[in-house]
């Protein structure tokens, strides 16, 4: 049973998998759509590039698309702020049909960048609104102020994001890679918010050690609060993470491959999805 | 004052220069002035020309002149020793070379492309924006063959963060600054175009304090029928030029290249750029789509020389000539003259050659993606280069006059330390201490606080990674392997190396050690050596010595890749990196590609077993020259280890059936600290120790034992399970048993004398060392 | 303990892609009459000494890190 599922309605008959379109939104930066593309067709489903400009010039429409999916990059080249271009010209061009897409139920994720873009936005936390008018979160440079790449441990949370059920009980391993990840929280409502976040059952993995304990860098690579690395709005259909899914598929992708470790468990993060899905709709 | 410009037109600036009636102290000056870099036997050569043509040149054909026979565009001094000693290597897989990049066969289909460069001289002045567009630069050399660029490697040789600030000419920064300055312009340019860094090197040494070698390569993958040529071989054919616009950017970079830096030198400010990695990342886009569509006729990129210099190689290989129209060309300034439009040097700039029936599909693709494209002329049937600005003729010129620059065959003096030969011997040390120093020196320490500023993992390929091991506790591997196909499973493994310690001391026997540490590399990833890339970074050519270095190093070079039939399919000189008469030590870098089979079967360094059996393959020599070791403490020998090519070879051919196999848990190869740093780097990726005994090894000193860095080994793990097997197949191979995995210690033994008993944690709390 | 303001950009002939990117950033979300970007950074640094010392020691830093004079242009002030 996935909890606080936005208008559900289960129907007899489910949604093949090979039906499921999902559009992966890019512009100029953004790098990480071709194994995410690739990683989405291995699972059979319906994956397509689609650059904002063909959205803009009605060239493609969002509605013809159970899944939103903004990968990881530089878009823009991470100026100003990294995801703060990307999501002013979304917001700009395209709010009102991606809010009807979020209302519906339909999902949104946001991996690193895609992630960043989605906070700048206003859609994640997502706490009690499906879209806040201004940023309530942000993912500021990493406390070692420097770009990290490097893999880590995460350990699931007890969450309503569609992989909860396809992510493994113990602690697995992901790559991240990025400059800006430090999940913050506005000062005067941290404890609020961050209360709210885990009630509503929004955080949908944390930074741990080897051990599966809470722990300071580098098993949090940038310092972010309460060792947050993926969270989803209170609905669960919009989500976003900063490790890559797309970068932990194939168990050759694994960093510890040739030490016998095959998990994949980017595999399972895009399996959960893509079930929810065709469950949905 | 005799007037040397005469204006030819009253709205636009464009000059003829009267170059007919001058002597030769005023060919001199005029060289000086317009900053030509022309040296007076070259500015006879092009007098004469206009002499016999019976009319003067103008401005846009002198600097265009200049241009293209700059040591950098036409490798003055380098052809001759290239073209005897490296180039023309036979090896069936090699596809197609003289081009903007090396194109080999990998499959039936497939292709993949290479080449490695250098910027130094721009690194050296304006380090983030030097290394940033040398990345650039080298990507769109891959791109503009019509491959997917899928990896980047870079070589850096650093100086002394110490060096005294006084010993620094004016305009170039200090060392540290460079360093900062180099790795982030290769970050920030990288990371943005979303290709993975994976492989290369870091060295540092006191000797690049003035002259900083930023050494860059790239490597594409693409579909055999896609490959595209950089040349144009058919009248009427349009030239379309993508990408950024045209500025004042980097006017005289290339011929500022082919000088030594001078003491209160006045450098020249318009030789710098940035780099747009945001206008890269579309332009690779809109590109690939082209070539998928077959879209494509002939493409290169606008590196060193701009326009000038590309226009005139795509005609002259394909024996045609080209109508340009300056005024076409897309500006990013006012007011720039016609010459200044021909030699800008602006980045991210390619040409394409387009057929008339393919332009208007090829211009919407660039449009869908925001990026510039505009035609700009048309090839012609005479072989010669004609330039129009706004209707009026501003350059006549052979095509074969510009290009094909003098080649001098420079004298040379053979000449170095090597030649004699000694080597002093030291009194035994302190182990623990020897231990220390070499693995928190630079050259040996833990390469993480710069490759993980790197994002590796981009493109979801990175199957062997430059950091692996347990999570947490990662070491270095000898060649990262990427997977370029998710339809295939073949690798390709990648290495660059250096050794500029014995280059210094014997080039010859240090080129061969160069070639022979890159095959090691690659075969202990799972790889069979298939292609190099050569990138030779030399000092004052004009220096008869080092002359003799080039000499004796492409020799070195060329001797194993030739015994190996490893093919050079591209290659770059670097020349005048000398800082107030005094050059750096010649230092070759090589670029070299190995074939996984089975990306499955990829071996890694970080040890996998307690109880697992370990092996040393190949003996130990005492030949100490070069070796960290000697150069830490001060210790002389022009001993350079020498390479046995017999001995090389029966190791790599049974080592990889091995592992096809699946004898060997792991395997590292040794070098920089000896024996001793690649037993610990085993370690410390795994957590897992060993107990060594040394008894076995020739009959030599315990620390030449430890430390010596003598050619053609490996250490291997071998399942206890599996030695039997693993005896049989090396049979005819030098194997020296070392020892057992096992524990969270390093305990090496010389029979009975304890040498070393150190715990893991604290090895590696050493060799995460950074330097200060 | 003085107060010193370090302004640095980029000189006119440099061309710096993240001004550009935000210029054209600005124009894609329908600003108009956006005719030029620039982006300077400011460094403001609190030094123990009198004005003149301090000062002579903001310009000794610019020189030894902050700047590098091939691209940028720089003014310090003393509060």
């Amino acid at each position: 049973m996935i909890l606080g599922t936005y208008g559900t309605q289960y129907q007899g008959d489910f949604m093949k998998v090979e039906d499921i379109k999902v559009a992966l939104l890019r512009i100029e930066g953004t790098n990480c759509e071709d194994e995410s593309l690739t990683a989405l067709k291995y699972l059979g489903a319906k994956p397509e590039h689609v650059h904002l400009n063909e959205l803009i010039k009605k060239k493609k429409s969002l509605e013809d698309y159970q899944m939103l999916f903004i990968p990881g990059g530089f878009s823009a080249g991470d100026y100003i702020r990294a995801g703060v271009i990307f999501a002013a010209r979304i917001k700009a061009t395209i709010k009102s049909d991606l809010l009807k897409f979020i209302e519906e139920g339909k999902i949104v994720l946001g991996v690193c960048n895609g992630f960043q873009v989605l906070i700048e936005l206003g859609i994640l936390p997502g706490i009690e609104n499906v879209w806040d008018e201004k940023p309530e979160a942000v993912l500021a440079p990493n406390i070692s102020n420097r770009f990290e790449c490097r893999w880590i441990y995460l350990k699931k949370e007890k969450s309503v994001c569609p992989f909860y059920e396809t992510l493994p009980e113990k602690v697995f391993s992901m790559p991240i890679a990025h400059a800006e990840g430090r999940f913050m929280l506005p000062e005067n409502k941290e404890k609020y918010m961050l209360n709210k976040i885990i009630e509503n059952g929004q955080i949908a993995f944390r930074y741990v050690d080897k051990d599966g304990n809470y722990a300071d860098y580098p098993w949090n690579p940038n310092g972010s609060l309460y060792n947050i690395a993926g969270i989803c709005n209170r609905f669960g259909n919009v989500i976003g993470m900063m490790p890559h899914p797309e970068r932990a598929f194939f168990p050759y992708q694994n960093l510890e491959f040739k030490r016998g470790n095959i998990e994949t468990p980017g595999k399972y993060i895009f399996d959960g999805i893509l079930k929810y899905i065709s469950r949905k709709f | 004052m005799k007037r040397i410009f005469e204006r030819l037109n009253e709205k636009y600036p464009i000059y003829n220069i009267k170059i007919r009636d001058m002597n030769l102290r005023e060919l001199d000056k005029l060289s000086k002035d317009l900053g030509l870099s022309l040296n007076r036997e070259e500015m006879i050569r092009i007098r004469s020309y206009f002499r016999h043509l019976n009319r003067d040149p103008t401005d846009v054909e002198l600097q265009a002149i200049a241009q293209a026979w700059s040591e950098h565009c036409c490798y003055k001094s380098s052809k001759y020793v290239l073209k005897r000693y490296i180039i023309g290597i036979e090896a069936p897989q090699v596809y197609l070379t003289g081009e903007d990049a090396g194109v080999v066969e990998l499959d039936n289909d497939h292709v993949y492309v290479f080449k490695m460069e250098s910027h130094n001289h721009p690194s050296a002045v304006e380090p983030y924006g030097g290394a940033a567009t040398g990345v650039g630069g080298i990507i769109r050399d891959v791109l503009c063959m019509g491959a997917k660029p899928i990896a980047l490697v870079d070589s850096l040789f650093f100086g002394d963060f110490d060096y005294p600030e006084k010993k620094i000419p004016k305009g170039i920064k200090n060392p540290r600054f460079i360093f900062n300055g180099v790795i982030a312009g290769i970050r920030d340019y990288g990371n943005r175009v979303g290709i993975p860094t994976v492989a290369g090197l870091t060295y540092f040494d006191k000797a690049y304090s003035t002259n900083v070698l930023v050494n860059v390569g790239c490597v594409g993958v693409c579909k055999k029928e896609n490959v595209i040529r950089s040349m144009v071989n058919k009248p009427g054919i349009n030239l379309v030029l993508v990408g950024g616009k045209t500025g004042r950017d980097g006017i005289h970079g290339v011929n500022f290249a082919s000088r030594s830096f001078k003491r209160n030198e006045k450098l020249e400010k318009t030789a710098v750029q940035l780099g747009n990695p945001i206008i890269k990342e579309p332009l690779i886009h809109a590109v690939l789509e082209s070539v998928d569509k077959k879209l494509i006729h002939g493409m290169k990129d606008l590196g060193g020389g701009g326009l000038s210099s590309v226009v005139g190689e795509m005609v002259l290989a394909g024996g045609v000539g080209a109508e340009v129209y300056l005024e076409k060309i897309p500006l990013k300034e006012k007011d720039m003259a016609p010459w200044e439009i021909w030699i800008s040097e602006s980045q991210e700039r390619m040409m394409l050659a387009v057929e008339d029936d393919k332009l208007d599909e090829l211009l919407e693709i660039f449009s869908l993606w925001d990026v510039d494209a505009t035609v700009v002329g048309r090839t012609i049937e005479e072989e010669k280069l004609i330039l129009y600005y706004h209707g009026i003729k501003v350059m006549d010129l052979d095509t074969h006059f510009i290009t094909s620059g003098p080649v001098y065959c420079r004298p040379y003096t053979i000449e170095y330390p090597g030649m004699k030969r000694f080597q002093t011997t030291p009194p035994e040390p302190d182990y623990e201490k020897v231990v220390k120093d070499i693995l928190s020196n630079p050259n040996v320490s833990n390469k993480s606080y710069v490759i993980r500023q790197y994002d590796h993992e981009v493109k979801g390929g990175t199957v062997l990674k430059p950091l692996l091991g347990t999570l947490g506790s990662e070491t270095h591997s000898d060649a990262p392997v990427i997977k370029p196909f998710d339809y295939l499973d073949i690798g390709l493994a990648i290495t660059s190396t250096s050794n500029p310690r014995s280059t210094a001391i014997d080039p010859y026997k240090g080129a061969k050690g160069v070639v022979d540490e890159a095959i090691r590399n690659l075969v202990s990833s799972n790889a069979i050596p298939h292609s190099f890339a050569d990138n030779l970074n030399m000092g004052n050519p004009e220096n008869p010595v080092v002359m003799g270095q080039l000499y004796e190093i492409a020799r070195g070079l060329g001797e194993i890749a030739r015994e190996f039939k490893i093919p050079y399919v591209s290659g770059n000189v670097s020349l005048y990196n000398e800082t107030n008469g005094i050059s750096i030590p010649p230092t070759p870098t090589l670029m070299g590609i190995g074939i996984v089979k089975d990306i499955n079967k990829i071996v890694t360094v970080d040890i996998k077993k307690e109880n697992s059996i370990i092996y040393q393959i190949n003996p130990t020599t005492a030949e100490m020259g070069g070796s960290l070791y000697y150069h830490i403490y001060g210790y002389e020998s022009s001993l350079v280890p020498d390479v046995n090519k017999d001995m090389l070879r029966m190791a790599m051919n049974s080592i990889l059936k091995a592992m096809e196999n699946d004898i060997i848990l792991s395997c590292h190869d040794i070098s920089d600290g000896g024996l001793f740093v690649t037993l610990s780097e085993m370690s410390i990726g795994s957590g897992i120790g060993m107990e060594i005994n040394l008894e076995n090894i020739s009959d030599i000193r315990t620390d030449f034992k430890l430390f010596s860095e003598s050619n053609s080994r490996w250490v291997v793990e071998i399942d206890q399970s599996k030695e039997k097997d693993f005896l049989k197949i090396m049979e005819g191979v030098y194997l020296i048993k070392l020892g057992y995995t096992g524990g969270n210690e390093i305990v090496i033994n010389d029979g009975e004398r304890k040498i070393i008993k150190m715990h893991i944690d604290d090895i590696r709390d050493i060799w995460n060392t950074i330097p200060r | 303990m003085v107060k010193v303001k370090i302004y640095v950009e980029y000189k006119e002939n440099v061309e710096d892609p993240e001004a550009l990117t935000v210029k054209k950033s600005l124009s894609l979300l329908g600003f108009e009459g956006i005719e030029n970007v620039k982006i300077s950074k400011v460094y403001e640094l609190e030094i123990k000494g009198n004005k003149n010392s301090a000062k002579k020691k903001a310009l000794e830093i610019c020189d030894k890190l902050l700047v590098n004079p091939v691209i940028h242009k720089y003014e310090v002030n003393v509060e």
